[in-house]
């Protein structure tokens, strides 16, 4: 690809869509904006290693259409939404009725409201840092509008299960934007799966925008087809004493990327992120996390771990920007990194930026192999190399599984986990 | 059932085991004494199948199998057994989900039904008493946080479970006080059996107050330089390695 490249116009093409006039309008501003978005090249920092793996092709720049899907959404006791190819399917959701909590799709949106929220749109993001968001607020053709009133609580999660794919090659545009008042508070799963065999890429954007007190617990779960490139972004941006929970699990792709970036504006905020990512064969997977401490007294904890087996390659970056007024911050940052294989590529980069005196700040990164000593007490008790090998590859990450607070997705996520573990393991 | 037959080992290129025989029968334990150094527990990682060691010449056949031919994991199959002299601690792998796995594939192996995690968390539970381990330790990780003591514990209950033909002890007695020394050593007697055989590898005398056995030999410089029955053990403790012209220190 030249690397001098612009964004191939064909993407800024919006589909027709039912969506409000304002929307719409904003929609046609960013799109206009976005005419000289350079693709990013190997010499683009953020996407270093992950720009050879993205292929925008402009038969991926029309809007995912099909893909019939028989797919039955189980989700225990929670309420349900549904997202094909950026559309809600309000038939096969299941909204919560539940005093203060509004779950709308962008395209019913009264004019004021989508007024609104087209003044909000994109304001938890740093669109300098994530360029695919960008893309994807001049594409979206509908989303998902979350709004909780001072005090609600959604009693149970709300399930967000997004299907992507098409009868042929294509992209989709998932949005979903979240207003949590005051002292609010929600638990919201996201899960990304494909239908279809055709190639496509799936651009998603989620925010959350958290006022005094709310707290929101998100779990995000990756686990497209090897036909799907995903670039997705969630951002949260966090008044005074908000509480921000994040669980990314991640399985590998041609390529999977995500951006996730906390903004810790008021006195006395609090993020915790956790991330699990596996890859195997040639997949790709690349995590970039971004915590911005602006306001004092605020706490973050992180820790994300990749395994990575075969010829396949997992990066994470994850920056801690401490600004000058955020004195007495608290953060910590911790990734640690498993390799399979011989063939296999990690890379890591803790980044530090400190511009205020009296914080408490540590991170640490490490990659490593299975440790051989374990591996030959177990198979000394009869264990078969595969299962020991899954195993102990499942307790280098099952501390962080076991935190994700919601039990049919823990356990979902532990039983999917297993089996790419097992395989990274056949013929090995 | 276990033969050993001028068995040469080294590890990185340095030679320590230099010819090792050894004949055991069904029923029948052994203890081997030697000072450190020796050989003794490159020995017993060489009949588990650890592959940082390397053979270089030597037969060794269970039951008439070449058992260095086999990958270690079908050695435990075929019922080979070390209780490690130090036990790895694995955080995350809980010590009942380890224990189940170990059981059930020895099961699928003879093509006996696995055992649900209910049936095995009774057995484990029981077995867990006969070592006076508290059955908290089984949802821990494995090892992980365990005293010396309660490690070798877990090793024989580990050997309980699994019913081996062959039961290596690699130094089962250190690290132990007296109370838990007799809990071991109780836990081993009950594993003796018409149909098992059973090698302990000791430095010290004390353990074979409490496991008395029907053969000791002396291993020294890669070598079994003596041979006898129990009395010697005691003649061991008694007059040092000095009169069997072992220099321990040279032996290091």
């Amino acid at each position: 690809m030249n690397p001098q490249a612009t964004l191939s116009g064909a993407f800024l093409q919006s589909a027709g869509s039912t969506l409000p006039d304002a929307l719409k309008t904003m929609r046609q501003q960013r799109a206009t904006a976005l005419a000289d978005m350079p693709v990013p090249t190997r010499k683009t920092e953020n996407w270093k290693y992950s720009s050879r793996h993205l292929q925008l092709d402009d038969s991926l720049a029309g809007t995912l259409v099909g893909g019939s899907s028989n797919t039955a959404f189980h989700n225990g006791d929670a309420y349900r939404v549904v997202i094909r190819n950026g559309q809600l399917d309000l038939d096969a959701s299941e909204l919560p009725d539940v005093s203060g909590v509004e779950v709308l799709a962008f395209r019913n949106l009264e004019d004021a409201d989508a007024a609104q929220l087209a003044e909000r749109l994109d304001n938890t993001l740093d669109s300098k840092a994530v360029q695919f968001a960008r893309l994807n607020s001049a594409r979206f053709e509908d989303g998902l509008l979350i709004r909780l009133a001072k005090n609600a609580v959604l009693d149970k999660p709300l399930f967000v299960f997004c299907e992507n794919g098409g009868d042929k090659a294509g992209s989709a545009y998932p949005r979903i934007y979240v207003e949590a008042g005051q002292h609010s508070q929600l638990t919201l799963v996201e899960e990304y799966t494909s239908v279809g065999e055709a190639q496509a890429l799936v651009n998603t954007v989620t925010e959350f925008s958290l006022a005094d007190g709310a707290n929101i617990t998100s779990v995000r779960l990756t686990i497209e087809g090897q036909q799907t490139q995903h670039i997705g972004a969630t951002a949260a941006r966090l008044q005074a004493n908000a509480r921000f929970e994040s669980h990314c699990v991640g399985f590998g792709g041609p390529l999977r990327r995500h951006d996730l970036r906390v903004c810790l504006e008021g006195k006395g905020a609090e993020c915790k992120l956790n991330g699990v990512a596996v890859t195997q064969g040639q997949q790709h997977l690349d995590n970039h996390t971004v915590i911005e401490h602006v306001a004092p007294h605020c706490e973050s904890e992180e820790s994300y771990r990749n395994i990575a087996a075969d010829k396949s390659h997992a990066v994470f970056n994850g920056r801690i920007h401490i600004h000058p007024d955020a004195q007495k911050s608290n953060a910590n940052m911790s990734n640690k990194n498993l390799l399979l294989s011989t063939g296999a590529e990690i890379d890591t980069k803790p980044e530090l930026e400190i511009y205020a005196d009296d914080v408490k700040c540590a991170h640490g990164a490490t990659v490593g192999q299975l440790d051989e000593e374990s591996l030959f007490y177990l198979v000394s008790r009869g264990i078969d190399r595969k299962e020991a090998g899954t195993l102990l590859s499942m307790a280098f990450i099952n501390e962080l599984i076991e935190q994700i607070p919601v039990e049919p997705v823990r356990d979902a996520a532990h039983a999917r986990l297993v089996r790419f573990i097992e395989q990274s393991f056949e013929g090995a | 059932m276990l033969s050993i037959k001028n068995l040469h080992a080294s590890v990185e290129g340095k030679e320590i085991l230099k010819g090792i025989n050894l004949e055991i029968k069904a029923g029948e334990v052994h203890a081997i004494m030697g000072p450190n150094g020796s050989g003794k527990s490159t020995l017993s990682q060489v009949l588990a199948g650890n592959d940082a060691f390397e053979v270089t010449s030597g037969e060794v056949t269970l039951n008439g199998e070449n058992l260095l031919e086999l990958e270690t994991e079908e050695r435990a199959r075929e019922g080979v057994f070390l209780a490690f002299q130090y036990p790895v601690e694995i955080p995350g792998v809980s010590n009942i989900q380890f224990l189940r796995t170990a059981v059930n594939s020895m099961r699928k192996h003879k093509g006996e039904p696995e055992m649900s995690a209910v049936e095995f968390m009774k057995l484990a539970r029981e077995t867990s008493k006969q070592v006076d381990l508290n059955p908290d330790f089984l949802k821990r990780g494995v090892n992980e946080g365990f005293s010396g003591g309660e490690k070798k514990r877990n090793e024989i209950m580990q050997a309980l479970l699994l019913q081996p033909k062959l039961a290596i002890l690699d130094e089962t007695d250190s690290g132990l006080d007296i109370d838990a020394l007799k809990v071991v050593a109780d836990g081993v007697n009950a594993l003796r059996a018409q149909d098992r055989a059973i090698l302990m590898v000791t430095h010290y005398q004390r353990l074979l107050d409490h496991i008395v056995p029907d053969y000791v030999h002396v291993l020294a410089g890669g070598k079994i330089i003596k041979s006898g029955g129990k009395e010697l053990a005691l003649e061991l403790e008694e007059r040092g390695y000095g009169w069997l012209g072992i220099d321990e220190d040279a032996a290091k």
